[in-house]
């Protein structure tokens, strides 16, 4: 259990170290997985796109029974950055593509229900998975905003590209369409030349693109307007007042705002309550151990009772008596110790996943493309816990074990020690 | 060791007026009741008595094993009463030899390693230890395959062997056998008190408890004890 708590504590801190000062801002609902529900794709391009956020609020799919959350614009992004304490914001736009100019490299599953069709879905309305298409006006982020991404080859845009036609893609893309950097690919009547590719390490992940962000808007016919702001605020300690003022600046029921610390929390929440579970086991167990080691050791040391009187009897001191006690008590305990890590250990993975079942928050991409980055980010963490039996957690237990057992013996020692040797025989 | 003797006017054991109560139930027991001797060096003396008379009793304070609540008791000098420590240590380890009547040896050690116990406590070496503990194995009369034996592995006979070299190893001036013939049969236990008689050649000196009259018998002296007092002497 200790293993097992050491690991989970271990997990916590990389976790928690990596929650950074961003403050995501989108239109409200999107983050209960309003983006994904907004109706068909953006693959349309030109006029006939009626969903992909034009503030209208209408809805493109008329089954649907939510109003389609309004985007952010522009101007909502230079309010946010005059706010205090505020460093840097940038500024995300993603639309689904499902066109012919690039095929998805995830296919249905088969017997996978299709969703209904939307008017925007194309020709015949057919179902295929759709590729995300993300503009973006940080190009200096060398993942392009998503944590776990890796340049494979080419490179990402600049700010000199803010309006040029150019595109990173995913690397299951790029392989599935046979395209590699500097080849280039029509989106939307537009001709983007390929730049770099990127891997994510998911198979998801890896059917998207990234172009600049002023490019994606006019492609896909939404000026001025974004999806997520993700907002860098100047030190942790004023994330939540960055927040706060957000809400307040662009309206409480416009926007949702979150921080990483909250996604934080809530995904890492599974795992903090497997890590109270295990400390109450290690607790548990180590009570458990006390008992057992002082029940033991002290039934020995009263065994020996006799041989105790007898040593004393023939000329042994107190702390002779002791030490030896000591001494044997202290080669059983490691080798006890021993014995027993490399009999348990081999189970503390599997207490940990069994700690660890399933979380319960959500760690995928419904709720959004920023939420499921960092949620992907920890989800990844969570299912990777990893119980390695470390030296320190080793010497622990080892510590532990022997600390008892010389309890257990010292104290009956130091007992018999001050009993007079003709007391003890004569009863023995 | 002589000029100590003398120190005590040739008597290598003086008690006077000693008193050593136990508390059995709510009843206050007087285990002894105001013993006095004086035991000459190189004697045996026997301390007959009862069982429940307190001759065990007087031993184990002899002994250095309890302390009496009251009187003197000197042992080869040594005021044995006063004895904390260190010093009763020593004494334990140097000044008296103690053969029980269950053996109290080590189970889990050899017939050897149980005599080399009382020389290794006192920092013999291990060489030295074990070229004494063979000798006095043969001197008591034990054959030299039996030296690697656990008493487990011993007669009665063999392991009250053992515990008199033990007795002897660190070559105290007196020993003190408390009922060493009780757990033997007749014959065997005549062969015990014979090497305990043998040991007087060193001028050492033996006291025995005993309920055994033929034992007593072969003693140079006997205290006759009786509700934790000396009510008789005969012999020297």
């Amino acid at each position: 259990m200790i293993t097992v708590n050491g690991a989970f504590a271990t997990r916590l801190d990389d976790i928690q170290s990596q929650v950074g000062t961003s403050v995501t801002v989108r239109p409200a609902g999107s983050f209960g997985g309003g983006f994904f529900e907004r109706g068909g794709d953006n693959n349309s391009g030109g006029a006939n796109n009626t969903n992909g956020g034009n503030n209208s609020g209408t809805s493109a799919d008329p089954a649907a029974s939510t109003q389609p959350p309004a985007t952010l614009a522009d101007q909502d992004v230079n309010k946010v950055t005059a706010i205090s304490h505020v460093v840097s914001v940038s500024s995300q736009m993603t639309a689904r593509y499902s066109g012919t100019g690039l095929e998805s490299a995830v296919q249905p599953r088969q017997g996978a229900n299709p969703p209904a069709p939307a008017p925007q879905a194309g020709a015949g309305g057919g179902f295929r998975r759709a590729i995300l298409v993300t503009g973006t006006d940080d190009p200096a982020s060398p993942a392009l905003g998503v944590q776990s991404a890796q340049l494979t080859s080419g490179r990402t845009f600049d700010a000199s590209e803010s309006n040029a036609d150019v595109a990173v893609l995913g690397q299951a893309l790029a392989d599935h369409n046979g395209l590699k950097v500097g080849d280039t690919v029509p989106i939307n009547g537009t001709t983007f030349q390929v730049i770099g590719i990127f891997t994510s390490g998911t198979q998801f992940g890896d059917n998207s693109l990234f172009v600049p962000l002023t490019t994606a808007q006019t492609v896909f016919n939404r000026p001025g307007e974004i999806d997520q702001a993700v907002v860098k605020a100047d030190t942790a300690s004023s994330v939540d007042q960055v927040a706060a003022d957000i809400r307040q600046t662009l309206g409480q029921g416009n926007v949702d705002v979150v921080t990483e610390q909250t996604i934080f929390q809530a995904i890492t929440a599974p795992l903090s309550d497997a890590k109270d579970s295990s400390r109450l086991g290690m607790i548990a167990a180590l009570g458990a151990s006390a008992v057992v080691i002082l029940f033991s050791i002290g039934l020995v040391a009263r065994q020996r009772v006799k041989e105790i009187g007898i040593l004393k009897a023939i000329g042994a001191s107190n702390w002779h008596v002791t030490a030896q006690l000591g001494v044997e008590t202290a080669v059983i305990s490691v080798t006890a110790a021993i014995l027993g890590a490399l009999a348990t250990f081999p189970l503390a993975q599997k207490v940990a996943n069994g700690l660890l079942s399933s979380p319960s928050a959500p760690t995928g991409g419904r709720r959004g493309q920023a939420f499921g980055a960092v949620a992907g980010r920890a989800g990844g963490l969570l299912g990777s816990v990893d119980v390695a039996v470390s030296p320190e957690i080793f010497l622990y237990a080892l510590a532990i074990a022997i600390g008892l057992a010389l309890i257990a013996t010292v104290v009956p020692a130091w007992h018999v020690g001050r009993v007079r040797p003709a007391e003890v025989l004569r009863y023995e | 060791m002589n000029k100590q003797i003398e120190a005590n006017n040739g008597y290598i054991a003086v008690a006077n007026d000693l008193v050593k109560h136990f508390q059995s139930g709510p009843s206050r027991v007087r285990a002894v009741n105001g013993v006095s001797f004086r035991i000459p060096s190189g004697r045996i003396v026997a301390i007959r008595g009862a069982s429940g008379c307190g001759k065990s009793t007087l031993l184990n304070l002899i002994g250095a094993l309890d302390k009496p609540d009251s009187g003197e008791l000197r042992v080869d000098g040594v005021d044995v009463p006063r004895l904390t420590g260190a010093p009763e240590v020593a004494y334990r380890r140097r000044k008296v030899g103690f053969v029980f009547q269950q053996f109290n040896l080590i189970s889990h050690l050899s017939a050897l390693e149980n005599v080399k116990l009382p020389m290794e406590l006192e920092g013999d070496s291990k060489r030295a230890s074990d070229e004494v503990a063979g000798a006095l194995l043969r001197q008591v009369g034990l054959a030299d395959e039996l030296h690697r034996r656990r008493p487990a592995k011993l007669s009665g006979g063999e392991q009250q062997r053992v515990a008199i070299a033990r007795a002897l190893a660190n070559n105290p001036p007196i020993i003190l056998a408390d009922e060493p013939t009780a757990n033997l049969d007749s014959k065997t236990g005549r062969l015990i008190i014979d090497l305990l008689q043998a040991l007087r050649r060193d001028d050492r000196t033996v006291m025995i408890a005993t309920h055994d009259v033929d034992v007593a018998a072969k003693a140079d002296a006997i205290l006759e004890m009786s509700d934790g007092q000396i009510v008789s002497r005969s012999g020297g």
